[in-house]
């Protein structure tokens, strides 16, 4: 199948590339002086939130756009996003604490964006295991779809909530990770994180996509159960 | 007014350790779930 | 008389709406053991925070507001989770759904039924955590009704979309809380802000940017839940 086949080179060379970030980012990006070498998670961790709440967008896109034109397609888009949208927010539910205990002083503290991609990681559990617990494929793809809508909706009003939250309950802190304008060398090194993220997102999804495709194929000619 | 660097690099090391084993290991299932469906 | 047809078309979309409300309602309300066992329920969740904290440590005014409204919320998953078991308990939905009635009605029907269930389960549940917590409610009875009331709609509005998809899944007891929980804490977060806020005697007008958000979400959520009703439902 050849979109099997342009999802796997693509993931190949964004992995390439990712290595080719590490080197850039752990030899030849300046060390910040305020929190020392750890910062340099920033360039992982940053990228993976973006894309963890991106895929999110996504998702519900599809969603909207398959109830309306009903083109199994976008169903199996929209799933392969929130899969590769799991594995950027464990990312940086991962990353973050890390980061977080020599910064913070601890591994969680409820800091707004490590809580809106909890959130985030939560409703694509959810949503993948909606769809694990309906047999029927029709019903699957549109209440997936329903649930993906109502996500997608739900981002704004976590950011408004959980910011505020945070704002009247202070965090104690060692030192602020802060991200303001980043010099030149750090600009370019997260930006090449950036793509390589994009890249490998990419790769993901269409790799996951021909799987549920490949699956349907079997499935039809009754080869398959569905798990 | 030059002051330490923290050394903090262990952090730096396991969550980069962490990020390549969470995205091969993803690229690794896509690959093997992808050859035999 | 094309205003007369369009207002005659909302008449019989509300009438159809009710006569599914008023359903539900007889059926629960005529038994009674929905309504008392949540109502047990919310009374053992109360007395489940009273005995988890530790009176020495933390005052029970200053957890009351989070007392609350965990109760609230898992309350209202409780009543929602039986949202749509009647139907299915008989086959009952094809039944409904065969009714010359507009899906979007049995939406709003079925809305209309657990708001009034909920509500009814928070009104004997409000008092009660005034008189277990020692809580002054009555100064601020207005505005925390208010506040109780929007962060209800919210709840209410997703859960009873959630729950017609989960209904018929295998583990519909654990997988409607897991997919409705993050849709209940924004509310949660605002409602507890305010309850907070008035309980401290502050002036409503600071929990002014709270209450307008609950509204929004209320507002969207609502329309989003009928609009993708029929979605659940349809063949």
């Amino acid at each position: 199948m050849r979109l099997l086949g342009a999802g796997r080179w693509i993931t190949a060379v964004g992995l390439l590339l990712l290595a080719g970030v590490y080197v850039r980012a752990l030899a030849f990006t300046p060390i910040e002086r305020a929190q020392g070498l750890a910062q340099k998670i920033f360039y992982l961790h940053v990228p993976a939130a973006i894309w963890a709440e991106a895929a999110m967008v996504l998702v519900g896109l599809a969603s909207i756009f398959y109830l309306f034109l009903k083109d199994p397609r976008l169903d199996r888009f929209a799933e392969a996003s929130a899969e590769a949208g799991t594995v950027f927010a464990a990312i940086v539910l991962t990353t973050g604490p890390i980061w977080g205990k020599p910064i913070w002083g601890t591994w969680w503290s409820w800091d707004a964006r490590l809580t809106l991609t909890l959130f985030l990681f939560l409703l694509y559990v959810g949503y993948l295991l909606l769809r694990s617990a309906v047999a029927d494929p029709g019903a699957r793809a549109r209440y997936a779809a329903v649930l993906g809508i109502c996500g997608m909706c739900l981002v704004p009003f976590i950011h408004f909530s959980v910011y505020m939250f945070r704002t009247l309950h202070p965090m104690p802190i060692v030192l602020k990770p802060s991200s303001p304008s980043l010099p030149g060398s750090m600009l370019a090194t997260w930006l090449f994180s950036l793509g390589v993220f994009t890249l490998l997102y990419v790769g993901f999804v269409i790799q996951r996509y021909a799987l549920s495709y490949l699956r349907e194929q079997l499935e039809a000619a009754g080869e398959v159960g569905h798990v | 007014m030059s002051e330490t660097i923290p050394a903090n690099s262990g952090y730096m090391v396991a969550a980069y350790i962490a990020t390549a084993v969470i995205l091969v290991s993803y690229a690794v299932l896509l690959y093997r779930r992808t050859r035999k469906p | 008389m094309e205003g007369g047809g369009a207002v005659g078309a909302v008449a019989e979309f509300v009438r159809h709406a009710w006569s599914v409300a008023r359903k539900d309602l007889l059926v629960e309300f005529r038994s009674r053991t929905a309504i008392l066992s949540a109502v047990v329920f919310t009374v053992l969740v109360l007395m489940v925070f009273n005995f988890g904290r530790d009176p020495t440590a933390v005052a029970a005014v200053d957890l009351a507001p989070s007392i609350l409204w965990v109760t609230f919320t898992f309350a209202a998953m409780l009543a929602l989770n039986r949202a749509f078991q009647l139907e299915l308990e008989n086959q009952a939905l094809e039944g409904l759904l065969l009714a010359p009635i507009s899906r979007g009605s049995i939406y709003l029907g079925k809305l209309l039924a657990n708001l009034v269930f909920v509500g009814a389960v928070e009104a004997i549940g409000l008092p009660l955590f005034a008189l277990f917590f020692n809580v002054r409610i009555l100064p601020v009875i207005l505005p925390l009704v208010a506040v109780i009331a929007l962060a209800t709609v919210g709840f209410v509005a997703v859960g009873t979309l959630f729950s017609a998809m989960t209904a018929r899944t295998r583990f519909a007891e654990l997988l409607l809380p897991v997919l409705l929980l993050p849709f209940m804490i924004p509310p949660l977060i605002w409602a507890v802000l305010t309850t907070a806020s008035l309980l401290a005697g502050r002036p409503l007008s600071e929990a002014g940017g709270w209450l307008r958000l609950l509204a929004a979400f209320d507002i969207l959520f609502v329309v989003l839940a009928f609009v993708l009703f029929p979605a659940t439902v349809s063949e």
